[in-house]
Order: structure tokens, then C-alpha cells, then sequence
């Protein structure tokens, strides 16, 4: 074959399928019908610990001396002495003004969940039933494996929790103390549950009961996002609260699908669509490093509007400072948590983060 | 790359499957031992195992096509047959990876210039994130982004010139020039397309040696995850160009069998425009399942996402050509060059896309040990492949085809 002649149909090809291409995929998802969920008079955070860790260095040792991000999070022997945990209460105040709680996540170690607790008064709050439901965010150590410090209060407590679960995650809802090897192949206590879950226990998945939605109390839907996590994780709960007069507030517990993500599937999803808060870990600067995607996340949230960002937890202390700086709404903390009895390494005086003990109302 | 392929007949497909399990295998076998999170070595952090295993590709791509195996035998002989040869040239590839990557990287470079390029210098200079696991991973990433230059500059310069303007020249000549040339470009593509987001790893970002990442607002991110996935979509052409296409079209502009600088400058620009098209192309793909990408997004959402899934995307698609050439002899071998050349591209682009299949389905819990699902933060693909790809070179160039083809 000539040059020419080659030239000439591989160019007149390559022409013809990039056309056909891009004429063939400019086409956008189609809309969907949009949710309407209800709308609440407003809501209440409570931070009850954000503190899943006191070292982040003693965590990522771990880490990286059983296998780096992707190991299963039951084969690494954390330090207990390291290990904290994150909760949150939430109270909703529905249109007619009634109070409703929802636990969020039971945190990890035992300890430290049994202490937190005592502090808010959460033991009486589960017994009583004023705590309606439990959403567990994700498996993940830290806001699950303390599970036990909530069943002993109310072992047939209403959970909702993602559908993607492991064996080792069931067992421990049902009853068990989990090991993992040292490098000296010892075992090392991990986590324990010795009051199994008897309630009614709600699978959630990304097609929801309705619409992609669980839909518990009006004005407030928990959406499960199927996303692959760290340490062999996935999947996560988010709520969604409608405020009305304000618009949509997200809590998370770490917020790994995104919390533009969030914002995004809002906006195509829920009736009348107006961004305006969220709460939790928002899942950035982890382990307290940089990256450029980090600045991306910052454009983003001022790009979506977002009017109050209260975040902790595995936000990264520098990404909610840098964000403040920036001119994005963080909403800031007290320096209440330095009267409990441990604190993280990485708190600054910037109180960039909502901390142990503080609340923020939406 | 070699271009050696048989006529259609006599050539044994069932044996080249049965090749192509044995080596799927031998990779599964690597991937248990060093890089599967729960087992042995777990390199798979991600970055550090991604550095090492993009790094022996790196050194297979040096003696290979940079170096035309000087001072080694050019083939096998009665005396030096493709086994001892193939043996031979596997060790020097490793120890030429190690050497590379802690020795001139980690010990020299990065210990006496370029802080970054060495976890110990990272750790010294102090600050946020400065300890080991971090360290080592932003080390490795740079590292990668050092190597993706390479592979580029390096392929396109085998496919493009070959050994002009050496080509009178003895085969140390060639390999030492050509090294050097190659290494030169590489650095200003690393330089260009990837140090700037290295700078910016760090907090305080190092706004002093490297400017902010100048692609952001049109790339959506600040990520080199832009550049990296260019980088890979035009690869796909380079492969499809040298191994499907069997040279051409840039063999056309060759003067007496030997490359130009036409040649060249031809094969980059338009192999780099193709590239930029299946860029574009693969990402209004994965806007129509997935919808727009945002500043900032994660996961599907976020543009970073989407450009180093195109690279990856490209991965299967060279992964896929070169099982075709070397496992199923190039099939198929009509008469119209254009014909099977087509042919040959769009049954790679269908079996990358089978590899895509597998890589996100539950096999690859059973076999790699990961999460389902797509994107999660730190898992590419392009490890997988690489390492499948250094398999598939070493047996088809190092071993010349053995045990499957004799001579």
C-alpha cells in the first residue's frame, strides 16, 4: 500500500470514529425522577468523639508493618492503648418540633466508647429508647468495633448498617472476641463483642427501601454508597437531612465516597435541591499529608456553595485549616476537649476542627 | 518489542493459550508473593510496589529497546541458547531495577540533590507527613512519574528513530547515545508533566522548585494523574503501532530501511495526537455512565479519576496487544496490511476490555486480593498490568518465545 493511500484511510477512519464517538456519547445520563424526603425543622450534632486515634504515627506504623492500605483491616494487631473512637448524636427536630435521636457509629475501643458514653449520658438515652436507631456508617475498627458499649445497653437496638459486609463483621455483631498474629505470630486481642445484636438489623444498599433511600424519619434518608475503602472496607451510609427554609446537610461518619459526591448526587437526586451544610470525617488529608487533589476538594466545596462545614476526624487537621484560609466556611471548635482525658496529637489551636464535646446546629 | 510473526499456518493457537495461562499464572504467583496485601512481601502500599514494578518494566525497556541488549548477545546462539540468555538478561533486569531505584534514586539523586526522590531525604528535611510510610510512598510516586517518562520517550524513540542518527554507528555507540538522548527527554517530560505535582505533595507545597500544577483549570485537577493518563493513551498507539500495525505508517518516511528525523517528529506528533483523541474519547465514555466529573469530586466524580482510568483503560488495551502478537501470533495475518492492522486493534481494545471485566469483577478478590469495586483511592490497575506486561516481555524478548517457540 501506498503512504498516501494509508495515510489517507487511516486518517478518514480515525476521523469517522472520533465523530461517531463523540457524537454517540455527549449524551448525559438520563434524568431521573427526583426524591422528595421530607423536610426537618433542624438539626443537632453532637460530637461525642471524633478521636478514632491519639497517634497518628502508631496507626500508620501499623499500618505499614502488616501490609499498607489494602490489608484486612482484622489481620493487623493495633495498639488498643491507641485506639479511641468516633460517634455522634444526632437530634432532629421535626416540623412539629419533637425531638428524635440517632446514634451514629459505636466507635472502637471499649474504653474509651464506655467513658464518652458516661459522659453524655448516651447508656440512659439507649436504654430508654430516646435513642431510636443506630446508623452504622461503615465497618471500619474505628467506628464499629466498639459496638459492644452500645448492644449492652440495647442489644435489639434498630441498625442500619451497609449490606456490604465481611464474615469477620457479622461475627462480631453476633458474638466474638477477634485476634489477630504479631510478627512474633502471638495473638493479639483486637476487638470483642459479648452481647450479641437481637434487633432488627437493616441491610442497606445503594437501591435503598424507595428510590435509593432509606427513609427512617421525614426529612431525613440514609443513601449507601457502594465504594471500595481502605483495609478492606466497602461501602458506606451517609444521612441526608432536609432543613427546611436552608436546604440539604449531609452527616458522615468518614465520608469516603466524597462529600462533593454527596453534594452531587443531592443535586440530581432530591426535589428541590438547595446545598447547604454537612458534618463528619470528610476522608481527605487522613494521615496529615498533602496532595494536589487536596487543593481540587477546596475549589470544589466553594464551587458547590456548601454555607457550613463542620468536619473532623479524618478531615486532616492542615486540609481544614487550609480550607478556612481559603475562605470556606469551616465552622470552628472549642478547646472543650482538652478536659477529657486524652487528646490527639495533631490538635492545634486553629480549633479548625469540631472536637470532643462541641455541637454544631443546622 | 520485537516484530517477529509467523504466517498464520502452522502456528499453534492452543499452544499460545496454553502460554498465556502458564504466564497468567507465574503473575498471579509474583503478585501472591510480593504484592498481595495479605500475604509475604505486601509491596502493594500502593505506591512503593507500583515504583518497583513499573521500574523493572523500566529496566526490561532499557536493555530492550534503549540499550538493543549491548553488551549482551543481540540473540541466542548454539553456545548461549535463549534459556541461558533469557536467564541471564531476567537477572541484570533486577538488579538493574534495584540499582535504579535505591541506589541512583533513593541513595544518590535523592540524597544529594532532589530531596524527594529518596524517603531518608523526605524524612530528614522534617515537617508534616515527613515519616516513613509517607515518605516512601511520595518518594514512589515520584518515581513512577520518572519511569512513565522513560517508558514514553524511550518507546516512541524505538518506534520513531529506532537508531538514527547512529544507525552507521557500532551498538555501544547506539546504546550509550540513545541513552542519553532518551534520558534527556524523559526529564523534561518528568519535569513538565509530573515534578510540579510532586512539589505539591508536600505542605507547605515547595512553590519555589515547582509551579503550581499549570493543567488545573482546564484538566478540572491539579493532579499528574492528567499527564499520566496522556501519557498512557499515547503509549496504546506507540504498542498498537509497532507491534499490530507491524511499523507502519512511520515506516514510510524510513530512508533505506533506517529511521529519519521525519520519521520521528512524524510518530510524536501523531502518535501523541491519537493519543489525545482516545483521551477524549474514553472520557466522554465514562461521562455518559458516570456523568460529568467535578473540581474536587472522588471516586468516579473526580477528574484525577478520569484521566489515570483512561491510562488505565489503555493499560489493558497494550496488555491485550501484546498477548495478541506474541501468544496468538498476530492474528489475524491477511493480505491488506490495513485490514489486519484494524483487525488487530480492535481485538486488542475487545480483549482490554475483557481484562477490564476481570479486574473489576469478584475474580480479582479471589486472585489479587482486592476490594470490589471501581476507583478506590490508591488502587490502580496499571500495577497488575505492568507487572503482566514484564512477564510477557521478559518470556517473549529475554527467552526469545521459550519454551512456546523455538528456533
Amino acid at each position: 500500500m501506498k503512504r498516501r493511500t494509508f495515510l489517507k484511510s487511516m486518517a478518514a477512519t480515525g476521523l469517522a470514529t472520533s465523530l461517531a464517538g463523540a457524537g454517540a456519547l455527549t449524551k448525559q445520563a438520563h434524568a431521573k425522577k427526583k426524591i422528595s424526603f421530607g423536610e426537618v425543622k433542624s438539626v443537632k450534632v453532637g460530637v461525642l468523639s471524633e478521636t478514632s486515634w491519639f497517634d497518628n504515627d502508631n496507626l500508620k506504623k501499623h499500618i505499614v508493618d502488616y501490609g499498607g492500605a489494602m490489608t484486612n483491616q482484622y489481620d493487623i494487631p493495633w495498639d488498643w492503648e491507641n485506639a479511641g473512637g468516633y460517634m455522634a448524636l444526632i437530634t432532629v427536630t421535626t416540623l412539629e418540633g419533637k425531638e428524635r435521636k440517632i446514634l451514629m457509629d459505636s466507635g472502637w475501643n471499649n474504653d474509651w466508647v464506655d467513658y464518652i458514653y458516661e459522659m453524655n449520658n448516651i447508656p440512659e438515652m439507649l436504654k430508654s429508647g430516646e435513642i431510636e436507631f443506630m446508623v452504622l456508617s461503615h465497618w471500619h475498627l474505628d467506628h464499629y468495633w466498639g459496638i459492644e458499649s452500645t448492644l449492652k445497653h440495647k442489644p435489639d437496638i434498630l441498625l442500619y448498617a451497609p449490606k456490604t459486609y465481611y464474615p469477620e463483621d457479622m461475627k462480631l455483631l453476633k458474638g466474638a472476641h477477634l485476634t489477630a498474629k504479631n510478627k512474633q505470630g502471638q495473638d493479639v486481642h483486637i476487638c470483642k463483642n459479648d452481647v450479641p445484636h437481637t434487633g432488627k438489623l437493616v441491610l442497606c444498599n445503594p437501591d435503598g427501601e424507595k428510590d435509593g433511600i432509606y427513609n427512617p424519619i421525614p426529612g431525613v434518608a440514609i443513601r449507601n454508597f457502594d465504594v471500595p475503602i481502605l483495609l478492606r472496607v466497602r461501602g458506606e451510609n451517609v444521612l441526608y437531612f432536609n432543613v427546611k427554609d436552608k436546604g440539604i446537610v449531609t452527616v458522615t461518619g468518614c465520608c469516603h465516597p466524597g462529600i462533593l459526591s454527596l453534594f452531587s448526587y443531592a443535586r440530581k437526586n432530591f426535589e428541590g435541591y438547595k446545598p447547604y451544610g454537612c458534618y463528619g470525617g470528610l476522608h481527605i488529608t487522613l494521615f496529615e499529608t498533602w496532595d494536589p487533589k487536596f487543593d481540587d476538594i477546596i475549589k470544589g466545596v466553594k464551587a458547590f456553595k456548601i454555607q457550613k462545614l463542620g468536619c473532623n476526624h479524618c478531615t486532616g487537621w492542615i486540609w481544614a485549616e487550609k480550607a478556612a484560609a481559603a475562605g470556606v466556611p469551616v465552622v470552628k471548635g472549642t478547646d472543650k476537649y482538652k478536659t477529657y482525658k486524652r487528646q490527639s496529637t495533631v490538635a492545634t489551636a486553629s480549633n479548625a476542627f469540631l472536637t470532643n464535646g462541641d455541637t454544631v446546629v443546622f | 518489542m520485537t516484530n517477529k510473526t509467523q504466517t498464520g499456518h502452522g502456528f499453534n493457537y492452543l499452544l499460545g493459550l496454553i502460554n498465556l495461562v502458564a504466564v497468567f499464572c507465574i503473575v498471579w504467583l509474583l503478585w501472591y508473593i510480593f504484592l498481595n496485601p495479605n500475604t509475604v512481601m505486601k509491596l502493594y502500599t500502593p505506591m512503593y510496589g507500583f515504583s518497583l514494578v513499573v521500574g523493572f518494566l523500566t529496566a526490561i525497556v532499557l536493555l530492550n529497546n534503549v540499550a538493543d541488549y549491548y553488551p549482551f548477545p543481540y540473540t541466542s546462539s548454539d553456545a548461549f541458547g535463549p534459556l541461558q540468555r533469557g536467564l541471564i538478561l531476567t537477572g541484570v533486569a533486577f538488579l538493574l531495577m534495584l540499582f535504579i531505584v535505591y541506589i541512583f534514586f533513593w541513595g544518590f539523586i535523592g540524597k544529594l540533590g532532589v530531596a524527594y526522590f529518596s524517603p531518608k531525604s523526605i524524612i530528614a528535611s522534617g515537617g508534616m507527613g515527613a515519616e516513613i510510610f509517607n515518605a516512601r510512598e511520595n518518594a514512589s510516586t515520584a518515581l513512577v512519574y520518572f519511569f512513565t517518562a522513560f517508558l514514553w520517550i524511550a518507546l516512541f524513540w524505538s518506534t520513531g528513530f529506532g537508531r538514527w542518527p547512529w544507525h552507521q554507528s557500532d551498538r555501544g555507540i547506539v546504546a550509550w547515545s540513545r541513552l542519553f538522548a532518551v534520558l534527556f527527554f524523559s526529564t523534561i517530560v518528568y519535569i513538565i508533566l509530573f515534578h510540579p505535582h510532586v512539589c505539591y505533595l508536600f505542605y507547605p507545597a515547595q512553590d519555589k522548585a515547582g509551579v503550581e500544577p499549570w493543567w488545573s483549570e482546564f484538566a478540572g485537577t491539579g493532579s499528574a494523574f492528567f499527564g499520566l493518563g496522556l501519557v498512557l493513551c499515547t503509549l496504546f498507539w506507540i504498542v498498537a503501532s509497532e507491534l499490530l500495525w507491524e511499523g507502519s505508517p512511520w515506516k514510510y518516511f524510513e530512508n533505506e530501511g533506517h529511521g529519519t528525523w521525519w520519521k520521528g517528529l512524524i510518530t510524536f506528533v501523531a502518535t501523541l495526537v491519537l493519543g489525545i483523541i482516545i483521551l477524549i474519547v474514553l472520557l466522554k465514555i465514562m461521562t455518559y455512565f458516570w456523568d460529568e466529573p467535578f473540581m474536587g469530586g472522588q471516586y468516579t466524580d473526580g477528574p484525577d479519576f478520569r484521566f489515570i482510568h483512561a491510562g488505565e483503560i489503555c493499560g489493558f488495551f497494550v496488555l491485550a496487544a501484546f498477548i495478541l502478537k506474541h501468544y496468538f501470533n498476530n492474528f489475524p495475518n491477511l493480505n491488506s496490511l490495513w485490514l489486519r492492522a484494524t483487525i488487530r486493534t480492535l481485538l486488542s481494545m475487545g480483549g482490554g476490555m475483557l481484562f477490564y471485566w476481570f479486574y473489576y469483577s469478584p475474580l480479582s478478590t479471589f486472585f489479587l486480593a482486592k476490594v470490589p469495586g471501581i476507583a478506590q483511592p490508591g488502587d490502580t490497575s496499571l500495577v497488575w498490568t505492568i507487572l503482566f506486561l514484564s512477564i510477557i516481555m521478559v518470556q517473549a524478548d529475554f527467552f526469545e518465545g521459550w519454551p512456546m517457540r523455538r528456533k
